[in-house]
């Protein structure tokens, strides 16, 4: 039981998440660290970034080894569903 | 008439916020996005915590957009509000 929000992160330090970005975008990868700014290093990430093509829904995704995220793009957090 | 003003002052809303915990709540943001959840923690970023959340956009009404296992955690800059169901 985390008694803040915050404490929820530090609970999936080490463990892969699902980030939720500003603008259509998601990040999944493994929790190195975080602030309190919501600022995220993430190991092995991949961005899935969507959009919409004559009605069609698109994604492209991308992966880096590192990626920090500046925090006031993330909008949601949680652990990475088992696939 | 004093007393019903000082009701509704700053701590009135804290109070709010530290009374629907483990409550079942609504929070929307600025995006439109709406979950529905056991509100878990809150702090005064109004960072939140849900568990068992469910994603909506904009109405409840609307078809689940995705069913969350683990507990979510939601950014406090983004939320637009959050309400007690």
């Amino acid at each position: 039981m985390s008694d803040t929000p915050l404490d929820l992160l530090r609970l999936n330090l080490d463990e892969k998440v699902y980030v939720k970005l500003r603008g259509a975008r998601k990040l999944t990868g493994t929790l190195q660290a975080f602030d309190s700014h919501c600022n995220i290093v993430l190991s092995d990430a991949e961005e899935t970034i969507y959009e919409l093509v004559d009605g069609n829904l698109r994604f492209e995704t991308k992966t880096s080894e590192m990626i920090f995220v500046r925090g006031d793009s993330v909008t949601l957090v949680t652990a990475q569903p088992e696939e | 008439m004093s007393t019903t003003v000082q009701d509704t002052t700053a701590t009135s809303s804290a109070t709010f916020l530290s009374n629907i915990i483990g409550k079942p709540v609504n929070v929307k943001l600025h995006s439109g996005m709406l979950y529905q959840g056991t509100l878990e923690s809150i702090d005064g970023f109004m960072n939140v915590s849900l568990a068992g959340a469910m994603e909506y956009y904009e109405v409840e009404s609307s078809s689940v957009i995705h069913k969350y296992e683990s507990d979510v955690f939601l950014r406090g800059t983004q939320v637009l509000y959050i309400s007690e169901i």
